[in-house]
């Protein structure tokens, strides 16, 4: 009985909370967009949807990168828990970067967390045009102070968005060079 | 007459009915200061630990620290306190939701989401009497020695905690924990009711905005029900309330009683007094995406002060919700809110998106030339810029 018990627990640490190890070199997301990063990253289990990903170099208090691919017509970036579906805010092809920053916001802070969006201007992404935005939010659960950068791009009626984020002190500085260089390297699959 | 009302409804409380000489010996309508519990009482324990959680508090980085405001809700709490004054530490905390706790220790917590609610003076002043009731009358005391057993008790001051501390907003869960902190009874929720009611008209507010704070709670909640049909934050918020109807009808017909709708809301006093806080309340409370709900705040904040800023964020509600036919709505809305006073320039920028997306170029141009005038150093400006290049 106490074997099942450690086994279970081992599965449980090891697996549903799972990184494993991703890069350097290309990497496919969600089969539907490559990036190239220069080093090895952690691709974390929990985050795993069928539209998206998440990563992270120090771990995920400290830094995290996501991935939104392929977002369709009247499709979510993710599940919002207790939550009508009229309260989820769907993405529409005819959303311009504003609206899309928008509806980002609602999912930054649902847990009670603050955001401020600052500069937002077009920006090269994914082999064509597409925009990148900078935000600051105090995270609810430990106050922390983060700073972020997202990029966005529209192919084929599709959302692809990606977003960097971490604590202001230290880590932002720390990695955001491999963030901008792995969003470099980012191209659309057929 | 009214204050023997109020001692014989206080009497249920079960400290004051065995302290009546406490209450006989005090001023005005709220029994003597509490005195600080003996440390290792259950209630001394409780209150060890609630300091702490002040001390995290007073930390928050979503603490409100505009000295003014402070002061102003401060110095209300005060006035209705009368001598407990010096016990009562007020602490206004960013959260876009309807709340506010008063805890043992003298914390009261006012929520963001509260205070943009309020339609007046008389209002706010009649949740603080409310929290200032279940303080006097230390239900939160009774809700611990009713605890039967160590897990109880364990839950209780887990709960105490994870609502008293900074980390319970936010999401629906929190929420459900918050609402259930101190658990009060229904009866003790109809006694600080009371007491709260009875401050508001000693202090010369109609007593009728008492009864108003829950009707209008009710008003949006049910819109919310309507447009979503979530009536989650109904079962939530009022599982340890009684009814609001029934609370707003039981204060309705007590304030008839009393000096009814005679007295000074201080309406204009309060919207001074957040007027310079409200555009951040605005646009924190249409991060929620509750749109039935804001809409029907919104819509009530218009009849109050028609200007141009409530006629903009009431347009950005339906631009957001971009239902059917939203998008006319909301161009009206910024329509009327140019001919207003206090129009943010932003109603140019999102005129200009509606109107992009609905292929008046001609017009998303002009509105946006318009933003760009009016704020050319604004952080979007050259994503707006590239709009009107891309020939719209």
């Amino acid at each position: 009985m106490s074997r099942w018990l450690l086994l279970f627990l081992v599965a449980l640490l090891s697996g549903c909370a799972g990184m494993s190890k991703v890069g350097p070199g290309e990497v496919t997301v969600r089969d539907s967009l490559s990036v190239t990063p220069d080093d090895a990253w952690n691709q974390f289990s929990i985050g795993l949807t069928r539209k998206s990903e998440v990563w992270t170099l120090d771990g995920l208090p400290l830094d995290r990168l996501v991935f939104y691919v392929g977002i369709a017509d009247g499709e979510a970036l993710a599940d919002l828990p207790q939550r009508k579906d009229r309260q989820v805010p769907k993405y529409r092809t005819t959303m311009q970067a504003h609206e899309i920053v928008e509806m980002y916001e609602v999912f930054a802070t649902h847990d009670g967390s603050s955001f401020q969006r600052q500069k937002l201007a077009p920006a090269a992404f994914a082999g064509g045009e597409g925009f990148r935005f900078e935000f600051s939010r105090v995270r609810k659960s430990d106050e922390l102070e983060m700073r972020g950068v997202g990029y966005a791009a529209v192919r084929g009626g599709k959302l692809y968005l990606l977003i960097f984020e971490a604590p202001r002190s230290h880590y932002y500085a720390r990695h955001i060079g491999r963030f901008e260089a792995l969003v470099q390297s980012a191209r659309i699959r057929g | 007459m009214q204050r023997r009302h109020f001692i014989t409804g206080c009497a249920c409380c079960g400290l004051l009915a065995r302290a009546s000489t406490l209450l006989a010996a005090s001023q005005g309508p709220l029994p003597a200061r509490l005195q600080q519990p003996e440390p290792g009482s259950d209630e001394g324990g409780l209150w060890s630990l609630l300091t702490r959680e002040e001390e995290r508090l007073k930390r928050s980085r979503f603490l409100l620290r505009d000295p003014a405001l402070n002061a102003y809700v401060s110095g209300l709490a005060c006035r209705l306190g009368g001598e407990h004054c010096p016990d009562i530490r007020v602490y206004l905390v960013r959260s876009p939701f309807f709340n506010a706790s008063m805890a043992p220790n003298g914390m009261l917590q006012v929520w963001t989401g509260l205070l943009l609610r309020m339609d007046n003076e008389a209002q706010l002043a009649a949740v603080l009497g409310h929290e200032i009731g279940h303080y006097v009358c230390r239900h939160s005391l009774e809700q611990l020695r009713d605890a039967k057993s160590r897990t109880a008790l364990g839950q209780f001051l887990g709960m105490a905690l994870g609502a008293a501390g900074v980390g319970a907003a936010g999401s629906l869960a929190q929420l459900a924990l918050l609402a259930g902190m101190f658990a009060y009874s229904r009866e003790h929720e109809r006694e600080a009711d009371r007491i709260g009611q009875e401050l508001v008209a000693d202090a010369g507010y109609p007593p009728i905005e008492a009864a108003k704070v829950w009707q209008q709670l009710v008003a949006e909640l049910k819109a919310e029900a309507e447009w979503s049909g979530d009536a989650g934050s109904r079962s939530i918020f009022f599982a340890s309330h009684p009814d609001p109807e029934e609370r707003s009808q039981a204060m309705a017909s007590r304030a008839a009683t009393m000096n009814g709708d005679t007295g000074d809301a201080a309406t204009a006093a309060y919207a001074r007094q957040i007027h310079g806080h409200r555009r951040q309340w605005f646009e924190d409370e249409l991060r929620r995406r509750k749109t039935g709900e804001t809409i029907a705040l919104f819509e009530r904040l218009l009849r109050q002060s028609d200007d141009g800023e409530t006629r903009f964020f009431l347009g950005e509600a339906y631009r957001l919700r971009a239902a059917d036919g939203d998008g006319a709505r909301a161009l009206g809305e910024y329509a009327a809110a140019e001919s207003r006073s206090a129009c943010p320039p932003e109603m140019f920028r999102s005129r200009g998106m509606l109107q992009r997306q609905a292929g008046d170029t001609a017009a998303a141009s002009a509105s946006f030339r318009h933003y760009l005038s009016l704020r050319p150093a604004a952080e979007d400006a050259e994503m707006i810029r590239s709009y009107l290049h891309e020939g719209l």
